[in-house]
């Protein structure tokens, strides 16, 4: 038997962190019950997979040759970075990071 | 002269031969978008000046005595999430809006190398993710076989242009049936080669294992001209593949499907499928029957049972990882936030639309710790057996016959009701991007309320000459698709 | 309570090659102006897509077959998922499950003691870029915004994981320093820890009295061999202090501070992060077939260990002079060609430590850079092997080939050392002048007053320091006593 594992809000509030995607509270409920949906229809499928198989990989006829250890300036720099949204002379812009590592996630 | 109704090939000829320039054709082609696509918004950008300027080079470029490409002249459009310099690439969505890349994807490249010269950008789905292009930034396209109904998706805008006879030829990406479901629904031929024929690089990526670029086309003649075009190793795309590619065009000279095995697909409830389409699939089995194909019945129950399912979960999955680059940054939407979190937050809340958040949401939840092990690895597993099982059925056929989709083209406004409904509805395209098959949606005719239908076609992984040869000689017997007469009222 | 300590390093080495690990962007962006090092790849501009660097592939093979790991044909690269400003895609393309080498091990020799280390794995990376943070003042706080410079984003990285086999600071230097010098040997990384090319995380515990490991601490933000010793030290003591008054520990990242000497807690939640890895499909698995591995394998040098051995054997040294020399591949390379040349081997390991290095030292180059060949060094230790010269005069000889670039033969002659050693008429004139300067002395002498021969000693010491050395001490004593009779 497979282990009923249905998304709850609290495990939507950590899914919402880790994507980073904002969404009112309100609309939990709704987006939850299709979430769900997408799981359920996935129990049978669950059931069939059992630990031996292999995980999937395609098959190969040629592989394409490699990539040679040569430089290759691209000059499309200058009007990517000015069309950047949050662009500041040579750079891209964002809120100020505290410590190392930190991604601003208060919670 | 009449350059809609001209196929590509005929097209590439007559500018070759000089009975027309291509600058004529591109202008009739822009000219025909503006008076009659108000109608459907299949085209969201047209590139006018682009446009005009290629052909009179290439007009140019002949005159000189330099021999022209095989698809001379040829005007096409791409489904918006093809990259095309300096030409907005919003994928359909407000996250790209007034997005132009700086460059072109491969398969763009490849075709304006080979003369044909691109006149737009054609709507979709909300990053590829729907089956009914409606949920497009730019507004729903109609089906320009019956404007009351949906043209499909999520490369509806590539379909409905190539059925309105704007383009003869189109490019769309199928990820899960999105070149041959719209196909169908718009009664023109499209096709999904083998996973690793044509370059993603320059696709804006849905799911990296299951996308593949498709042409839409009202005949398989151009189909198999546009292939010989588009299959080629990329240095940009290590997963397309280097080996030599036959001459798919060479393919239809010698098709015969006398001696073949073709399987038609069983173990589904006939009732589940809409009578014209069950007919379909007789008419087709009794065209190969009679061009001396033997009939044999298959079966794939692990497919059936699974394949939506296990679909979900890779292009899910796979979904959300691709779509996390969209963090306002360096391109597209941005909304500033008190920290880098809330920006993200912010950002990614306001560019991408309901469909899109829903379903990064669920492919972020399924590869994480837990769900993983429960759903996402479970997911590779069946999908190998799924792959087995087709390896299996093609030791004893040659081909496939079964439907592409159960239903013909939904009414619009459908879609809001039961997304589940519409999830169940790609069992069959979904298939073919698992297994990494060749598959083509073959018109079939037409109701007698003038509605398409249609079968699929599938072959064996890089059987996709042979998948074109078979399809020629079943739409010798069975009609290629007339693009629709925009000026008669439809439906 | 004496608590052993257990120490297990993560090394990242940036790859030597001339491309990032994805994309065609220069590795070499050091100084370079923000933001102009990139590539549609390294930015990840929707569409595109990862093609491996080759001779990233070959470096890691190299990298894992000199830490005697096993090299897997097949490996494939993961999606490390995580949203932050260094890095674009919002997920880093690295090596989980299945990393290209596995196991291995590393034989160090810390406090005189062999060790060996055993590895976990080594794997390929991509780096990310990098965080500015300015003020409009200037100063690097209190700015509302970072800035985001993408020149490193993509570089090519191999991570060498140990086992936690290492028990005191000095093992971990003696890992890092012999990493360095196994990658610089091999040619896989520069081995900087100064500018980044070589990276070091600590994961340090200490060892509970009942035998189970304690708490594990991971230190970074450690940029010098000096700082792995200082944050270590630091960090050893804190947590015998913690469990001493009767505290525990916990599992966390530490940042070492090297202008306050302490290590900092980052407040990071570890058990929140999940990373969601799964394999990353825009890539084929890396093909590493044995024929390959075997064709890296033939290709590699010998090992700086083999060498440092082998110079114990073959040319009588002992391990700590063997050691000295083989450090550098370069320096290894410098003495075999000065013994090739005549130098025998016991004078020229001396000359390698202490007469290079010095001039290496003193204008901080590097042994590659040294402008004197290996051959005219090794050729001027033969000839005061061969009493042609002092050992003095020769080393006048080598500063006017370091300082002034000369050949030996010119330089020779500029030292007034061509004409071999001084003697008869030529150092009767140096006595002369000696005489002349100290005439008490010679009074004494001729008085025959200098009843211990202290006087005449003192003579003499001043004509071997006037001849440099080049007269034999036998002929000015005999030449002296029969000038002062």
């Amino acid at each position: 038997m497979i282990e009923k594992m249905e998304m709850d809000a609290e495990r939507l509030r950590e899914v919402l962190t880790l994507s980073r995607i904002g969404l009112p509270e309100e609309s939990y409920q709704e987006v939850l019950d299709r979430v769900n949906d997408i799981l359920r229809l996935c129990d049978k499928m669950r059931e069939l997979a059992h630990e031996e198989a292999e995980p999937f990989e395609w098959d190969v006829k040629k592989a394409p040759a490699r990539r040679a250890d040569e430089p290759v300036r691209w000059s499309g720099r200058d009007l990517f970075l000015s069309e950047a949204p949050v662009r500041d002379g040579d750079f891209f812009r964002v809120p100020r990071i505290i410590a190392l590592e930190d991604d601003g996630e208060e919670e | 002269m009449e350059f809609h109704k001209l196929s590509a090939r005929e097209i590439a000829s007559g500018v070759k031969e000089g009975r027309f320039t291509a600058e004529e054709v591109v202008l009739a082609a822009i000219e025909r978008v503006k008076k009659y696509d108000g109608k459907y918004n299949s085209i969201v950008t047209l590139c006018e000046d682009e446009a005009t300027a290629a052909a009179v080079k290439a007009d140019e470029a002949a005159a000189s005595g330099v021999e022209p490409g095989p698809l001379a002249g040829v005007p096409f459009v791409v489904k918006d999430n093809f990259c095309t310099s300096g030409i907005e690439t919003a994928c359909g969505s407000k996250m790209l809006r007034g997005w132009r890349p700086h460059y072109d994807a491969t398969a763009v490249k490849y075709m304006k190398e080979a003369g044909a010269v691109l006149i737009g950008k054609a709507n979709m789905d909300e990053f590829a993710m729907g089956s009914t292009t409606e949920s497009s930034v730019f507004g729903p396209t109609l089906n320009p076989r019956d404007t009351g109904r949906v043209p499909g998706g999520s490369s509806g805008g590539s379909a409905a242009a190539v059925a309105a006879g704007l383009v003869p030829v189109a490019l769309g990406s199928d990820t899960g049936g999105s070149v041959r479901q719209p196909a169908a629904f718009c009664g023109v031929q499209g096709m999904k080669p083998s996973y690793g024929q044509i370059s993603r690089y320059g696709i804006v990526a849905y799911a990296s294992s299951l996308d593949q670029v498709g042409p839409l086309t009202r005949n398989i003649g151009d189909m198999a001209l546009l292939m010989d075009v588009l299959a080629k190793e990329d240095p940009n795309d290590t997963t397309c593949d280097a080996y030599e590619r036959p001459s798919f065009s060479g393919a239809l000279e010698n098709a015969s499907l006398a001696g073949k095995k073709i399987a038609l697909l069983s173990g589904y409830e006939r009732g589940s499928i809409e009578k014209p389409l069950a007919d379909a699939i007789d008419r087709a089995a009794a065209i190969a029957r009679d061009a001396g194909a033997e009939i044999v019945e298959a079966r794939l129950p692990i497919t059936m049972e699974h394949t939506v399912a296990c679909y979900y979960m890779i292009a899910l999955g796979d979904a959300s990882s691709k779509l996390a680059c969209y963090d306002g940054m360096r391109y597209g939407h941005h909304a500033d936030g008190k920290n880098l979190s809330e920006m993200y937050k912010k950002s990614r809340m306001e560019g991408f639309g309901d469909e899109v958040r829903r379903r990064i949401l669920v492919g972020t939840c399924i590869l994480t710790r837990g769900y993983y092990e429960n759903y996402f690895v479970p997911a590779t597993k069946v999908r190998r057996m799924i792959a087995d099982e087709f390896r299996e059925l093609f030791k004893e056929a040659d081909a496939l016959i079964c439907p592409i989709i159960p239903s013909l083209a939904y009414k619009r406004g459908l879609v809001e009701e039961d997304p589940v409904r519409m999830y169940l509805g790609d069992v069959f395209t979904t298939i073919a991007n698992l297994a990494g098959l060749p598959s083509m949606s073959l018109n079939m005719g037409f109701t007698s309320d003038g509605l398409p239908t249609n079968v699929q076609l599938l072959a064996p992984r890089f059987g996709d000459a042979e998948l074109l040869s078979y399809a020629s000689l079943m739409e010798k017997a069975a009609g290629a698709p007339a693009a629709v007469d925009p000026e008669k009222e439809g439906r | 309570m004496k608590r052993e300590v257990v120490i297990g390093l993560e090394i990242h080495l940036q790859l030597k090659t001339k491309t990032k690990l994805f994309c065609g962007c220069s590795t070499d962006y050091i100084g370079a102006t923000p933001n102009s090092n990139v590539c549609p790849i390294c930015l990840a501009v929707p569409g595109t897509l990862p093609v491996i660097n080759d001779h990233a592939v070959d470096l890691a093979v190299k990298m894992g077959l000199g830490l005697h790991c096993d090299i897997q044909d097949n490996t494939r690269f993961h999606r490390k998922h995580y949203f932050y400003a260094d890095l674009p895609k919002a997920y880093q393309i690295t090596q989980y499950e299945h990393a290209i080498a596995q196991g291995g091990y590393l034989d160090i020799i810390a406090d005189g003691k062999k060790k060996r280390v055993r590895l976990d794995h080594l794997h390929l990376e991509e780096d990310a870029g990098k965080l500015v943070h300015p003020t409009s003042d200037g100063r690097l706080s209190g700015a509302a915004y970072s800035l985001v410079d993408y020149n490193r984003g993509g570089m090519p990285l191999s991570e060498i994981v140990s086992m936690p086999d290492m028990n005191s600071p000095a093992e971990a230097i003696a890992y890092v320093t012999q990493i360095r010098q196994l990658a610089r040997y091999l040619e896989v990384s520069d081995g900087e820890m100064e500018s980044g090319s070589l990276r070091v995380d600590v994961n340090v515990s200490l060892r509970n009295a009942d035998g189970s490991l304690g708490t594990r601490v991971e230190l970074k933000n450690i940029n010098s061999l000096k700082s792995i010793e200082r944050a270590l030290e630091y960090e050893i003591a804190r947590q015998n202090r913690v469990l001493d008054e009767g505290g525990t520990l916990v599992q966390e990242t530490r940042l070492w501070d090297d202008a306050a000497g302490v290590t900092r807690s980052m407040r990071s939640k570890e058990g929140a992060r999940d990373y969601r890895y799964y394999v990353e499909m825009d890539l084929a698995p890396i093909d590493a077939k044995p024929e390959y591995v075997e064709k890296i394998r033939a290709s590699l040098p010998e090992m700086p260990w083999d060498r440092r051995d082998r110079f114990v054997e073959r040319y009588g040294l002992t391990l700590e002079e063997s050691q000295q020399i083989t450090e550098q591949r370069e320096m290894a390379d410098y003495y075999e060609e000065m013994v090739a040349a005549g130098a025998p081997a016991a004078k020229a390991a001396n000359w390698a430590r202490m007469e290079v290095q010095r001039l290496l030292r003193e204008d901080g180059i590097d042994i590659a850079s040294f402008p004197v060949p290996a051959k005219e060094l090794g050729a001027l230790i033969a000839k005061v092997e061969g009493r042609e010269l002092s050992n003095t005069q020769a080393k006048d000889v080598l500063s006017a080939m370091y300082g002034e670039k000369l050949p030996l033969k010119e330089a020779m002659k500029k030292c007034g050392a061509s004409g071999g050693r001084l003697t008869g008429e030529a150092l009767k004139a140096v006595i002369e002048k000696v005489f002349a300067a100290e005439p008490e002395a010679v009074d004494t002498i001729k008085k025959g007053a200098d009843k211990k021969g202290a006087k005449a000693k003192f003579l003499q010491g001043l004509v071997m320091r006037e001849t440099r050395g080049s007269a034999d001490p036998a002929e000015v004593a005999r030449t002296l006593a029969e000038m002062l009779k």
